[in-house]
């Protein structure tokens, strides 16, 4: 049985070993053994202990302080691990799968995954490794299971090999701007250490066992391990460590605010508000810059940088710890030669967020950053340290107006009249909700007006609401607590009163904030979107034909809401959908987000024409929109861009066009569009 | 520096206005209330003084009744340290003498180096109130203030002219200030204020009785008439231009 078992191993090994030496000149098949070092004397394993001490001694005294800043952090308020499945299958396909980290980026990616597959498969060569340094080798060569794996390992040893060599060639050759200006020597001698452990492995394969060369090997493959542990708190390895746990926790839900915790809460205004979830991610940050990358005020020219954020956050905790009071945003410090005023963890930074969402996205390690971003503001914004005339008129306008716009609430009231708009009462279906935008900006308005056409041609009924106030979403975002806790609580009220059981509406910013936010002050109607109205019945919808129409993602309806397919479906009935270069998830913010519509002039480069010329160099006739917003920010950007400005439409009003006209006086004159209704 | 901040709650400003059924006063059943913008003004002014000083203390207070404590709470979450709330259900009926009276006898025992207050109010618009407390209280008083600038001696302060003219006047303290809209930015309250006007002192105190039938009293409340004229101008172009110039010559007199 043994016998036959071992000429089965030998054979196997044949066959996979030739792929690997078939060049090898002289090679004799039954040569292709792993080979390990067969006796250590008294000496060697006192050293190998004094080495494996010495290694992990030197590790925590590291990872040590790192580990007690995260669990002297604050606790998180109401965090809790349940629901498990989402956790699990996070876990299981950002981390086992590292299904984010190559779908971003494939290359580097897939060369990432590799170096990370292999070193799950190196686990138990390793173990077995520093178990042979003891005699207690578990995994034999010799054997089938053993010589399998070590064969299965060395495959992935040439993987490894190969990818850390790329992944060298890209950081210190090809050198992405993401991975920052500053070139990391470390990374450099940690990737030659993983480019050693390979060699010396594979390399055992070519030497016989017992011999001189194989305890070399052995012993440099082990100092390379003993010299690795150490290297990884202190740099950005320490995502080995960190990462799998920083996925399994992260918080549940898509830049989810957490409610503020008793009263002495204000949002992130010094070390002691620092929360453990928080402090995990700092640490696990892996500097890919992946979320600077796609950020669209980082890449315009803006002082903020989420990278930056997250570092300057870890450099903070180091240098004071989770408990002090010495304040978060460096221009309220008291700055000395000691704490020189460093821009990136600054106010201007932190207001600068369009809270769209790529970077928390993008990253690959479950740092959250428009929470800690937003949270930032909640403590300059709650305590009144954050002075902006532009901000301050926003809030003033909220608490007195109750709109974004400042106006008064009588030309919501006149338009609803002159658009003749049922008030809600309760037999309708739906309640369609204004918002700011359809309630007082002229192009929302239109917007409005197309959309409740397309309801009354479906046969839809719907009412709008007597009284309405802002959702608070620019207050939530700009981390203003108040304004926005009293917005959210009177608009339930308003709902309630109302008896209202269905709500759509045509901006996303008040569809997640009514649908997400508010649930920290109770449960609001049901709320769609109007272009998951619309798709719903697109059938029923004209067909449209001719035009080409470019899309663009909301970052609050796509990131956000994970709404891609329902306005591409409303797109398509209106004419060809054409995709901007960065569509979907990766679609680019047009810059209104997170309160910043509503503050002064930019800096940098407008984030609005970045987009904008992107979506008018796609050559379609039409930028098609849903959400009021991008509307807005795009109507003066594309005339800035282009001579010839493609036509700038919402997805309502794509739909809207080739309805018949409403009245029948001027269905007569006006003969339906071509191609129109069928 | 000792500041006391006189504030009137007033209707917001887009409330539907309805008139009682008695015509002599508005219907408060569905309105809404602010604070007075002018007196918001005020006590920003009052703030910003205390800020520069590093020292200080801001009262703020409000005559009225019960409604008017969330215009008090208010002032003190935007950093007022303390408020007054003098208790008067009747404040309609009485004229602007008898309102300068009640904060009158609210504000002596204070003895503040400065009352400021806001030049007029947004629903009467009298524009008196803080002018007769300060002869009521014997000091003086400077009225549409812009700009305030504390001296060794007392204030230095810009009054708002017609037509983009400033008077520069001085004046020793104690002293009455009524401010003007738009001289400084208003702040915004903030949540840490709000927690923290939980903890600062209220203090609500009686409205001594009316003493005697007031001067004026209010014959009819009613919104304004809308009058609008049309006047259909005809001819060829330069005759109407011309009608048009000799209009706004003689009948608007704008030109």
């Amino acid at each position: 049985m043994v016998a036959g078992a071992l000429q089965m191993t030998v054979e196997t090994r044949c066959f996979a070993g030739s792929i690997l030496f078939f060049q090898q000149p002289g090679f004799h098949p039954t040569r292709v053994l792993f080979a390990e070092p067969e006796h250590f004397s008294t000496l060697e394993s006192v050293l190998l202990v004094a080495a494996i001490l010495a290694s992990a001694a030197l590790f925590f005294w590291r990872f040590g302080p790192i580990l007690r800043n995260i669990l002297r952090s604050k606790k998180d308020a109401n965090f809790s691990l349940f629901p498990l499945g989402r956790r699990v299958w996070d876990f299981f396909w950002e981390v086992l799968c590292q299904g984010k980290v190559i779908r971003q980026r494939p290359l580097p990616g897939l060369a990432h995954a590799f170096v990370f597959w292999g070193f799950l498969a190196f686990a138990l060569v390793s173990v077995n490794h520093f178990a042979t340094g003891f005699g207690l080798g578990f995994l034999s060569p010799e054997r089938l299971l053993g010589g399998l794996y070590f064969l299965f390992a060395a495959v992935w040893a040439l993987l490894v090999a190969v990818s850390i060599a790329g992944l060298f060639v890209r950081r210190f050759f090809v050198r992405p701007i993401w991975l920052g200006k500053k070139v990391s020597y470390e990374s450099g001698f940690i990737a030659f250490l993983i480019f050693l452990l390979m060699a010396t492995y594979l390399a055992a394969y070519f030497v016989a066992p017992g011999s001189l060369q194989i305890k070399a090997l052995w012993w440099t493959h082990t100092l390379a391990l003993l010299i690795f542990l150490p290297l990884i708190p202190h740099t950005k390895h320490l995502h080995l460590v960190l990462s799998p746990l920083t996925v399994f926790l992260k918080r549940d839900g898509f830049s989810k605010i957490p409610p503020l915790a008793g009263d002495e809460d204000f949002g992130l205004v010094a070390g002691k508000d620092v929360t453990q979830l928080i402090s995990l991610q700092t640490y696990s940050c892996v500097e890919c810059g992946r979320c600077t990358e796609h950020c669209p005020a980082a890449t315009t020219g803006k002082v903020l940088n989420p990278k930056e954020i997250i570092l300057g956050l870890r450099t903070y905790l180091n240098e004071f710890g989770p408990a002090s009071d010495t304040p978060l945003l460096t221009e309220q410090r008291i700055a000395s030669p000691d704490n020189p005023p460093a821009k990136y963890l600054s106010m201007e930074a932190a207001f600068e967020c369009t809270t769209c969402g790529s970077c928390e996205y993008q990253c690959p390690v479950g740092i959250q950053h428009v929470p800690i971003i937003v949270g930032l503001r909640r403590g300059a914004t709650n305590t009144g340290a954050w002075e902006d005339d532009y901000g301050t008129k926003l809030f003033l306008a909220l608490e007195k107006n109750g709109n974004a716009l400042g106006l008064s609430a009588t030309e919501r009231d006149k338009f609803i009249q002159k658009q003749a708009f049922p008030i809600f009462d309760g037999t309708q279906e739906y309640c369609l909700w204004l918002g700011c935008m359809g309630g007082y900006d002229p192009k929302g308005r239109e917007i409005i007006a197309d959309f409740a056409r397309v309801m009354q041609h479906l046969g839809t009924s719907f009412g709008v609401l007597k009284k309405e106030k802002c959702t608070g979403d620019p207050a939530r975002r700009l981390g203003n607590d108040l304004v926005f806790q009293t917005l959210a609580e009177a608009g339930l009220k308003t709902f309630e009163t109302a008896k209202v059981q269905k709500i759509v509406a045509i901006c996303p910013h008040c569809v997640r904030t009514i649908a997400t936010d508010w649930r920290e002050f109770g449960i609001a109607p049901e709320i769609e979107h109007h272009s998951e109205f619309m798709a719903r019945h697109k059938d029923r919808l004209p067909k449209q034909q001719g035009e080409s129409i470019v899309y663009h993602d909301p970052c609050y309806l796509g990131r956000y809401q994970e709404i891609y397919d329902e306005p591409r479906a409303v797109v398509a009935q209106a004419g060809t959908l054409v995709e901007a270069p960065r569509s979907h998830e990766r679609s680019f913010c047009c810059g209104a987000g997170g309160g910043l519509a509503f503050l002064g002039e930019e800096k940098g480069e407008r984030v609005s024409h970045v987009r904008a010329r992107e979506l008018a160099d796609t050559g379609a006739q039409v930028v098609g929109t849903a959400c009021p917003f991008c509307n807005t920010m795009f109507r003066d950007a594309l005339t800035a861009v282009s001579d010839t400005p493609p036509q700038l439409l919402d997805i309502a009003q794509l739909t809207a066009r080739a309805l018949p006209a409403s009245q029948p006086q001027s269905s007569e004159s006006q003969p339906p569009v071509s191609g129109g209704v069928q | 520096m000792k500041i006391v901040v006189a504030i009137k709650q007033v209707p917001e400003r887009d409330a539907p206005i309805h008139i009682a059924s008695d015509g002599k006063w508005i219907d408060e059943g569905d309105l809404n209330y602010t604070i007075n913008e002018p007196d918001a003004y005020a006590l920003e002014e009052a703030l910003q003084l205390k800020e520069k000083n590093g020292t200080g203390e801001v009262i703020v207070v409000c005559a009225g009744p019960e409604r008017v404590q969330s215009t008090l709470r208010e002032a003190l979450a935007k950093g007022a340290d303390r408020a007054i709330h003098i208790e008067a259900d009747d404040l309609g009926s009485r004229d602007t003498l008898g309102v300068a009276q009640v904060l009158a006898d609210a504000v002596k025992s204070e003895s503040p180096d400065l009352i400021l207050t806001g030049l007029q109010s947004d629903d009467l618009g009298l524009g008196q109130t803080g002018v007769v407390l300060a002869e009521l209280l014997g000091i003086p008083s400077a009225t549409i203030i812009m700009h305030v600038e504390p001296t060794a001696s007392g204030l230095k302060v810009n009054r708002e002219l017609e037509d983009g003219w400033f008077q520069h006047v001085e004046l020793p303290l104690p002293a009455l200030l009524t401010i003007q809209s738009g001289g400084n930015k208003l702040r915004y309250a903030t949540l840490m204020g709000i927690k923290k006007a939980k903890t600062k002192e209220l203090k609500t105190v009686p409205a001594a009785a009316a003493s005697g039938a007031p001067a004026i009293t209010l014959e009819r409340v009613y919104l304004p008439e809308k009058q609008k004229k049309t006047e259909m101008l005809t001819g060829s172009p330069a005759e109407i231009a011309a009608k048009i110039v000799e209009k706004l010559k003689f009948e608007v007199r704008v030109l």
